[in-house]
C-alpha cells in the first residue's frame, strides 16, 4: 500500500484522532530516547481515546503494515520504533486516571497517563505507585508496563511487574480482553495471562488500561551520599547496605568517570576526583527511620568512606541526588551519541564486570561511564561515541557483545528494566537454549503469530510478512 | 552486528547459596527446615512460609501468598528462577538468579501457579531477606468493628511497609488480628509502642510475644484472591461455614482451612459459588489444591493449545 492510500485508510479508522504523515511530523517518531538509530515510520496515528484505539486495532490487520505502540518514546533499547516501517500508534490520547481506590490500594489508569502525573494525583491520598524510572516526568504507564520498567528505588520496592494487578489488551483481531483487575488475580481465566503481557514490549497486543497496586506514602526519607577511593571499598559498602536491617530503598553508584563528568560540568557538587559515589535512601515512619540513621552512616563509614553526608530535609536531599540525576543528562551533552546497556549481574561479580567494561572500552578508545542501580546489580554502562565516525558504533557493539557474554557467564541477564527492544535482540541466543527458546517463541505465536505488532523486537527474527 | 549462534544446550541452575545477593537455589522438595539450615548461617531468611512440613513445591501449589507477603509480596516476586521439567522429561531453566529481568516473556510468573498442567518445578531460586534476629508477634482482640478499624490503622500509614504480616483471623464468630514483626532487637520497643498506640485508639486488646516459636497456619484448602478492602468481610462470611479463615489483609487474600475428612471439592464449590460473580468482576479468583483447575474458556483454549504445542515439542 502506498503512503497516500495508507493515510486515507488511517483517517477512516480514526475519525476523531489524528493521522500524521508529513516527513517533518514523522521525524519526531524516528527514534527512541537514544537516537543513534533512526527508522522513519510510514505514518503516526494518535487515537482520541480507548474506543478509537479499539477501532484502529480492528482495522489494523487489513492495513497489512507493522503496527508499533508508543507512549512517550523514552525507551533506551529501541522498543517503540518502526524498525520494519509501518504505523506508530501514539497513545497520548488515553490519559485518564479513571479511579483511585485508597481503601483497596489500587488505581485504574489509561495507558497514556504519565508516571509523574499519576504520582501527583496519588500524593494527596497518602499513597504512591513505587516504580520510578528516571524518565518519570515524561514516560507513560503504557511504556512502563510494556518494558517492565524499574528505577532507583526498585531495590526495596521492586519493578513494574510487582505492581500490575490487571491489564486490558486489544489483540490484532480487535478482541478486547481484561486479564486481572483490581484484585490482581486471574479473573475468569484458567491461566494468568497478564504475566505474559507485562514486559511484552508491544509485541502481543495494545494496552488500553491498567489496574495498579499502591502503597502508603513513607512518612520520612533520609538520603545519604558517600564517596569511596576505590572499587573494593564501595563494593564493601554495597554489600553492607544490601544486608542491612534498615532495608534501604535505593542503592545507587556513580563511578569515577561519571564523577569526573559531573565535576567538570556546571553541575559540579564538589565530589573528590577519582572517587566512587554511592547514594542510598532509607524511608519509613519517623520514629523508626530516625533510629536507623546513625547505623546506616556507620555502615557507610566502616566500608571506608570519610565523606558521608546525609539529610532528611528536602532541599538538601535534592542536592545529594544532584550528581546522580545530572549525570544522565550530561551524557547527551558530552557526546553526540551513546548506548546504555542494562545487564543485571550477581553483585559478587561487580568488580570483575566493571573492570571488563573499562578494559574493553579503553582498548577500543570508547568513553565509558557507569551510573547504575548497585543494590540490584543492575549495570548501566554508557558507551559514548559519534555515529558519524566510521567504525565507532561497531566498536561499541563489539564491546557490548563481549560484556553480555561475560554477564551471562557469571549468571546474570541481558536486561533488568529497559527491555530488549531492537537493540539487544541479537544477544537473546546467549540466554535461551533450544527448548526454552521454543517456549519464548510460543508466546507471540499465540497472540501475534504474524508479528505484525512491533516486529524485529525482543527476538530479531520476528519479521512481519504481510 | 554479527549474528550470535544459538545455544545447543539448556542453561540450568545448579544448587547454590549466594550470601551477597541473598539468593538460594535448592530442590522444590525442600522444606522450611532445609531453607533455614542454609540461610540462617548467613543471617538470611526466607519469610514466605505457610507450612513447616510441606515442601516448597506443595506450598507454591497451594497458595500464591503467605502472611509475610504483606511486606515482601507474593511467591512469584520472591522466587526468581526455576528448573522446570517439561512433560517430555527435559529440563529448562526459567527465570534468573538476579532480582530484575526483562529478558524475554515472563514464563516464570505464568508457570509458578499453573499446577502441573505444563510440567513441574524441580528447583527454585529463592530471594532471601536479611535476618534481623528478633521476632515480635502481636495479637489484637476486640469486636469486629474495632478490629476493622485496627487493621485500617495498621495498613493506612507508613508503618504498613514494616509489618511482616497483618492477618485477620476468623474462626466461626471469633475474630482477632495478628501482626508479625521482624526487626533488630533494639527496634522492638519502637514497634511495640506503635502497636500499643493503635490498640488504645481502636479499643482493642493487645498481647505481645517476643521471639515466639515459629508457627504456621498450614496449607490452605481454598485460596481466594480479592481486593484488600474486601478481604475481612469475605473471611468473616466464609468462616461462618468453613472452619477457619486467615485474611492476608494487604494482599486481599483469604486462606480457608476446612475440616479434616470433609468432602473438600463439594465444600469448596458450595462456599465459593455465591462469590464468583464479584470475584470475576474484580479480576480476582479462587483455587483449591484439592481440585483441578477451572476449565479454560474457548478463547484461551486456542492460546493454551499453541503453548502446549511448544511445550510438548520440547
Amino acid at each position: 500500500m502506498n503512503k497516500s492510500a495508507l493515510s486515507t485508510q488511517l483517517k477512516r479508522l480514526l475519525p476523531r484522532g489524528r493521522v500524521l504523515d508529513s516527513p517533518a511530523q514523522l521525524a519526531g517518531y524516528a527514534s527512541d530516547a537514544l537516537g543513534y538509530k533512526s527508522y522513519q515510520p510510514d505514518a503516526v496515528v494518535i487515537p482520541a481515546d480507548a474506543e478509537e484505539l479499539v477501532g484502529f486495532m480492528k482495522g489494523a490487520r487489513q492495513l497489512g503494515v507493522p503496527v508499533i505502540l508508543r507512549g512517550a518514546g523514552t525507551s533506551l533499547s529501541g522498543g517503540p520504533v518502526a524498525a520494519q516501517g509501518g504505523v506508530i500508534v501514539h497513545t497520548s490520547g488515553l490519559k485518564r486516571i479513571r479511579e483511585i481506590n485508597v481503601e483497596g490500594f489500587w488505581c485504574e489508569v489509561e495507558c497514556g497517563v504519565g508516571l509523574n502525573a499519576l504520582d501527583a494525583e496519588l500524593k494527596p491520598h497518602g499513597v504512591f505507585y513505587p516504580p520510578d524510572p528516571s524518565s518519570g516526568p515524561v514516560c507513560t504507564l503504557g511504556g512502563n508496563v510494556a518494558s517492565n520498567a524499574g528505577g532507583a528505588h526498585c531495590f526495596r520496592y521492586g519493578v513494574t511487574s510487582n505492581y500490575v494487578l490487571g491489564v486490558e489488551v486489544i489483540l490484532l483481531d480487535g478482541s478486547v480482553h481484561r486479564f486481572g483487575g483490581p484484585a490482581g488475580g486471574r479473573g475468569p481465566w484458567r491461566e494468568d495471562w497478564k504475566r505474559f503481557m507485562i514486559g511484552s514490549e508491544g509485541t502481543l497486543g495494545a494496552f488500553t488500561r491498567f489496574w495498579l497496586r499502591l502503597l502508603p506514602l513513607p512518612e520520612k526519607v533520609w538520603t545519604f551520599r558517600a564517596t569511596y577511593p576505590d572499587l573494593r571499598s564501595i563494593e564493601a559498602a554495597i554489600h553492607a547496605l544490601v544486608a542491612h536491617s534498615s532495608y534501604p530503598a535505593a542503592i545507587e553508584l556513580l563511578d569515577p568517570r561519571g564523577v569526573a563528568m559531573v565535576e567538570s560540568s556546571q553541575m559540579a557538587v564538589g565530589l573528590p576526583k577519582g572517587s566512587f559515589m554511592l547514594l542510598t535512601e532509607i524511608d519509613g515512619p519517623a520514629a523508626l527511620v530516625n533510629a536507623r540513621v546513625e547505623p546506616v552512616a556507620q555502615a557507610l563509614r566502616q566500608a571506608g568512606s570519610s565523606d558521608v553526608v546525609f539529610s532528611d530535609e528536602d532541599a538538601m536531599r535534592q542536592k545529594l541526588w544532584k550528581a546522580r540525576k545530572a549525570a544522565g543528562g550530561l551524557l547527551g551533552q558530552l557526546s553526540p551519541d551513546y548506548v546504555v546497556q542494562d545487564a543485571v549481574i550477581p553483585k559478587s561479580a561487580l568488580a570483575e564486570v566493571l573492570q571488563l567494561v573499562y578494559d574493553e572500552a579503553d582498548a577500543a578508545g570508547i568513553r565509558a561511564v557507569n551510573i547504575f542501580h548497585a543494590g540490584d546489580g543492575n549495570l548501566h554502562p554508557n558507551f559514548l561515541f559519534d555515529s558519524r565516525v566510521p567504525g565507532d558504533l561497531e566498536k561499541v557493539e563489539i564491546i557490548s557483545e563481549r560484556l553480555m557474554r561475560r554477564v551471562i557467564e557469571v549468571g546474570g541477564t541481558l536486561s533488568g528494566e529497559h527491555g530488549i527492544g531492537n537493540d539487544k535482540a541479537a544477544y537473546m541466543p546467549l540466554v535461551f537454549g533450544p527448548d526454552s527458546m521454543r517456549l519464548q517463541w510460543a508466546v507471540p505465536a499465540a497472540f501475534n503469530p504474524s508479528h505484525q505488532l512491533n516486529p524485529l523486537k525482543v527476538f530479531g527474527n520476528r519479521r512481519f510478512a504481510a | 552486528m554479527k549474528t550470535i549462534a544459538p545455544m545447543q544446550a539448556e542453561r540450568l541452575f545448579t544448587p547454590f547459596l549466594d550470601a551477597v545477593d541473598g539468593t538460594l537455589c535448592l530442590p522444590a522438595s525442600a522444606t522450611f527446615a532445609d531453607i533455614h539450615a542454609q540461610a540462617a548461617a548467613h543471617r538470611l531468611r526466607f519469610p514466605l512460609i505457610v507450612d513447616a512440613a510441606a515442601t516448597l513445591r506443595e506450598q507454591v501449589a497451594a497458595a500464591t501468598h503467605a502472611p509475610a507477603s504483606c511486606r515482601f509480596g507474593p511467591y512469584c516476586d520472591n522466587l526468581l528462577g526455576i528448573n522446570w521439567r517439561l512433560p517430555s522429561g527435559r529440563l529448562v531453566r526459567i527465570g534468573e538468579r538476579v532480582v530484575k529481568t526483562t529478558t524475554g516473556y515472563d514464563w516464570l510468573r505464568f508457570l509458578l501457579h499453573s499446577g502441573r498442567r505444563f510440567g513441574e518445578p524441580v528447583d527454585y531460586v529463592l530471594r532471601l531477606r536479611p535476618d534481623c534476629g528478633f521476632h515480635l508477634e502481636a495479637r489484637l482482640d476486640g469486636d469486629i468493628t474495632a478490629l476493622r478499624d485496627c487493621v485500617r490503622r495498621l495498613m493506612h500509614s507508613g508503618w504498613m511497609h514494616w509489618w511482616d504480616a497483618v492477618d485477620f483471623l476468623a474462626e466461626g464468630a471469633a475474630f482477632s488480628v495478628r501482626v508479625a514483626i521482624h526487626c533488630p532487637p533494639d527496634e522492638a520497643p519502637i514497634f511495640a509502642a506503635q502497636l500499643s498506640c493503635i490498640a488504645s485508639e481502636t479499643h482493642t486488646r493487645l498481647t505481645l510475644q517476643d521471639n515466639p516459636p515459629p508457627s504456621f497456619d498450614g496449607l490452605p484448602d481454598v485460596v481466594v484472591k480479592t481486593t484488600p478492602d474486601r478481604a475481612i468481610g469475605l473471611a468473616c462470611e466464609l468462616a461462618r461455614d468453613a472452619v477457619r479463615c486467615v485474611a492476608l489483609c494487604y494482599n486481599g487474600v483469604v486462606h480457608v482451612h476446612l475440616n479434616v475428612g470433609e468432602d473438600v471439592a463439594e465444600r469448596a464449590h458450595t462456599l465459593m459459588q455465591p462469590h464468583l460473580g464479584e470475584l470475576h468482576a474484580l479480576g480476582g479468583d479462587w483455587h483449591s489444591r484439592w481440585l483441578p483447575a477451572t476449565p479454560p474458556t474457548v478463547t484461551e483454549s486456542q492460546w493454551i493449545e499453541t503453548l502446549e504445542q511448544a511445550i510438548h515439542g520440547s
